[in-house]
């Protein structure tokens, strides 16, 4: 028997054990190949407006997935070696070379490799057709797929995974020379020693933890603070997470002991103790499963939050249906005729807006540009009763009143921190060829009317006021149109955008739309992408885990069955120290998530209303993973329960 | 005094037709309170399946059995669980402790199960620990005492809900001959001062001459009774080795 074929058996043998680590490549390898087909697919290219855009962020998710895939199959190749120490020591002790085990485990590893990665493959291509069907569905696109095979996307994967194979290979074949004999077999001995821990370290992770919870609620306005705060912040979470799981929960299990009447009673007393010990032999795997759940929550949430929010944030962004700064009648003649012609969008508003350009001292206020002196930034001036004309095209409530010197704020975007308070009784002043006039702030309005530019300093002065000031500066005309479906003026956008001049500062809603879409698209795809990948690896570890657990504590509970604890009684303690096991990372993870997300929005990286969107991707979350739980609960107890 | 043990015509049969194993045949066994029975044979004579049938682990093909005047076949598995839990004590001879709770922990535990208040628990623990000397080890875990202290550990365990009867399979089979006879004198004080009724099963002739009676089985069924009566155990312990010679049992079993 050659060891070539010694090693085949071996896999064909114990079909069982290497299931487990045989499933996770195969599921490692689908993913990444999926993924990468997408990357290289001609249909989503072809779709996009901003490929460029895509490119670029395709290669970013890649390589976080080849990171997360190396993690995982480093991660279940240690889980399944540590399985196997004892038979390679059998092997050893029965004589057989060290060389030689070596270079079986080696060949062995190779084996499940290749297979696996050509199952993964062929699987991937069916799946990669699936999603490039979704990806296309969320961004409104009717293309036809057809069904090919990318020969880019294959090699890509054989690459990366050949180097991953050969890797683990070579961990195996180290395997036998790494470890004593006697170390072998008593590797199933291992963490069976009451688990203690340190009060010093239960009180440093309480104290990691709410430290870089506060850091969220700090300022964070310069690049500086920003940088250096969330390192601060994602140091902290993580090693704060390891030490809560490491000191802090053991702790409090053990100090749940002390309350006798409670410990005491029932299967309370087996299952406190059977926890201490599980969390101890999985301090690492909680803290991975927190830290995972709180990176796919926040990512799914932002993801989805982008997705929700993008026709708001085009109605902010550009607020009419079409706007653009006059240049003479001819071409406004042009735009009016493109528009009248487009029959399936009539036509519902028309307004002028007169808007003087100047500059002005806005030092007394809170928000100043960046890259503009305060003293001297740049503001545009709309009359009131323009401004409740334009209101009023856009159905919105209200109606300013402003007199003399009396102005409001329009709200800058990327700025919902701030409130009336922050303007009230503050004045600024409105530098003119002839006088430095100074107005005084009386409201803060929170709908623009003019489309969103940078910068983004915009006031309402009464009419008086306007008119004094327009006899010196003389205002532009801003053009803009209320149309209705504004979401489908894709051909006359184009007509405009065709005819517009540099300095005619075109803008169609459609356009600013479609953009935010795609790129909405595009984020909640390769989030929700990934979301999935880190579910499906959070489930898998959790309940392979626990599987393993559930053989171990077999004897256990065939123990307790005869000194008479019957089988209902077994089945709700299994059910309670798995709930907990379930439920104290997903608390964890979430805590956490709640956290980035308010630090991702106090770096405006997502804006608007998110209460809907986060609820609705932490309640699917919480239900899938809930599965996940009433899927193991079940397998476990039939484990321990059997018979 | 009254009967704890009450087994008739017990009959056990492993396997379907064509291919069957009588185990037990036409086992007749009564256990009076206060006695310490013990039962022998040679290995696959049938003992185990005895004891584990008279522990409601297992069920016989056909017979009865009434423990503290209660049939135990009629009982489904939560009132089974119940029993075990409140009538019977086990000695097993791997010990069967639970590594991930303490010796205290472990003691109480039939206890804790039955739900019993604390401070009554707290009382029968320690009036425990004193007859089987593990004081000391209270707050201990099982894999830091040694094999004796371990099945001290165990008949703690067994005898702290006061249970009818104590079942102990090869009590001493896992332990060095000074943790045995330590053991032995344990179980026979307990027999003799607080009338605790135990049936023991072992192969081992010494460990049988603590008990006041013993039964010999051979290929599943009864074969004859040695009753202690006045004699010495010394000379208890040589009766039992000729009868294990005549049954055929290995004698290189014998300490």
């Amino acid at each position: 028997m050659t060891l070539f074929s010694l090693a085949k058996k071996n896999v064909k043998g114990n079909v069982k054990s290497y299931l487990i680590y045989f499933i996770s490549m195969i599921f490692s390898v689908v993913i990444y190949y999926t993924f990468v087909s997408l990357q290289y697919s001609t249909e989503i290219q072809e779709s996009m407006q901003l490929s460029q855009a895509m490119s670029s962020v395709f290669t970013g998710g890649s390589i976080v997935l080849v990171l997360f895939v190396a993690v995982f199959i480093w991660y279940s190749n240690s889980f399944f070696t540590k399985k196997r120490k004892k038979e390679v020591g059998l092997y050893s002790l029965l004589g057989l070379r060290k060389k030689t085990i070596g270079r079986m485990l080696f060949y062995e590893n190779l084996i499940m490799g290749t297979v696996g990665l050509a199952a993964g493959v062929a699987l991937g291509t069916l799946l990669s057709k699936l999603f490039t069907m979704i990806f296309l569905k969320l961004l409104d696109s009717a293309v036809d797929i057809s069904f090919s095979v990318s020969v880019e996307a294959i090699l890509n994967t054989i690459l990366v995974f050949a180097v991953l194979i050969l890797f683990t290979s070579v961990q195996a074949y180290r395997l036998i020379y790494r470890f004593k004999l006697i170390e072998l077999f008593q590797a199933e001995k291992e963490g069976e020693q009451a688990p203690k821990a340190s009060f010093a370290a239960a009180v440093i992770a309480v104290i990691l933890l709410a430290g870089s919870y506060w850091l969220v609620f700090q300022p964070m306005t310069t690049n500086e603070q920003m940088g250096r705060n969330i390192l601060l912040f994602t140091g902290g979470m993580i090693i704060g997470t390891y030490m809560l799981f490491r000191s802090a929960i053991v702790r409090l299990l053990s100090a749940s002991k002390a309350n006798k009447s409670r410990y005491y009673r029932g299967m309370n007393v087996i299952a406190t103790s059977q926890l201490l010990f599980r969390i101890k032999g999985n301090t690492r795997t909680l803290t991975m499963i927190s830290l995972l759940s709180a990176v796919t929550l926040s990512s799914i949430s932002v993801g989805y939050s982008m997705y929700y929010s993008n026709g708001n944030n085009a109605d902010e962004s550009a607020p009419f249906s079409y706007s653009y700064i006059s240049q003479g009648e001819a071409l406004d003649q042009q735009v009016q005729g493109i528009l009248e012609n487009d029959t399936e969008h009539p036509i519902t508003a028309h307004l002028d807006i007169p808007v003087i350009m100047l500059k002005g001292d806005i030092s007394a206020l809170e928000y100043v540009p960046s890259g503009f002196p305060a003293h001297e930034s740049p503001l545009k001036l709309i009359s009131a009763n323009a401004y409740n004309q334009a209101s009023k095209a856009l159905n919105r409530e209200g109606n300013l009143q402003l007199s003399g010197n009396e102005a409001a704020a329009i709200l800058p975007r990327f700025t919902s921190d701030l409130s009336l308070s922050d303007y009230e009784g503050r004045s600024i002043s409105l530098q003119t060829p002839r006088e430095n006039r100074k107005v005084s702030l009386v409201n803060l309005l929170e709908g623009r009317v003019l489309r969103w530019s940078y910068p983004d300093v915009a006031f309402v002065v009464s009419d008086t006021a306007f008119n004094d000031l327009a006899a010196q500066i003389p205002p532009v005309i801003y053009k803009v149109y209320k149309v209705e479906n504004q979401q489908t003026t894709k051909s006359a956008s184009d007509q405009l955008a065709n005819l517009a001049a540099e300095d005619m500062q075109m803008s169609s809603y459609y356009t600013v739309y479609r953009e935010g879409l795609e790129n909405a698209g595009l984020n909640i795809f390769i989030l929700g992408f990934l979301g999935l990948v880190f579910l499906a690896a959070t489930g898998s570890i959790i309940y392979f885990k626990q599987l393993t657990e559930a053989h171990a504590d077999k004897g256990r509970y065939d123990i307790l069955r005869k000194i008479g604890v019957s089988r209902k009684e077994i089945r709700a303690s299994v059910a309670k120290q798995t709930f907990f096991v379930f439920v104290l990372p997903l608390a964890v993870g979430i805590m956490h998530s709640t956290m980035i997300l308010k630090a991702l929005s106090a770096i405006n990286l997502i804006v608007g209303s998110l209460a809907v969107p986060i609820i609705s991707s932490m309640a699917a979350y919480i239900v899938i993973y809930l599965g996940y739980y009433v899927l193991c609960a079940n397998s476990f107890n039939r484990i321990v329960n059997n018979k | 005094m009254r009967t704890v043990v009450e087994a008739k015509q017990l009959r056990k049969i492993y396997g379907s037709k064509g291919n069957v194993f009588t185990a037990l045949d036409e086992i007749d066994l009564t256990v009076q309170e206060g006695e310490f029975v013990g039962i022998m044979g040679p290995s696959g004579s049938g003992k185990s399946t005895l004891l584990n049938m008279l522990a409601t682990i297992d069920q016989p093909t056909s017979g009865d059995i009434v423990i503290d005047g209660t049939s135990v076949l009629k009982m489904n598995e939560e009132q089974l669980s119940v029993f075990r839990r409140s009538k019977l004590g086990f000695i097993f001879q791997d010990f069967n402790l639970l590594d991930t709770l303490t010796v205290k922990e472990n003691i109480l535990l039939p206890l804790a199960l039955a739900g019993m208040k604390v401070s009554e628990l707290e009382r029968r623990v320690d009036e425990i620990v004193d007859k089987f000397g593990i004081r000391p080890l209270l707050n201990k875990y099982p894999y830091h005492i040694s094999g004796g202290q371990k099945q001290r550990t165990a008949a703690s365990r067994a005898i702290v809900s006061r249970p009818s009867l104590i079942l102990a399979d090869e009590p001493t089979g896992s332990l060095d001959s000074k943790s045995a006879t330590d053991l032995l004198e344990s179980l026979k004080d307990l027999n003799e001062q607080d009338q605790t009724t135990i049936l023991m099963v072992t192969h081992d002739a010494f460990a049988a001459s603590y008990c006041k009676r013993v039964l010999f089985i051979k290929d599943g069924r009864m074969f004859t009774e040695l009753v202690k009566g006045n004699t010495s155990r010394k000379d208890f312990f040589n009766k039992a080795l000729d009868v294990l010679s005549v049954l055929g049992g290995s004698v290189s079993d014998v300490i």
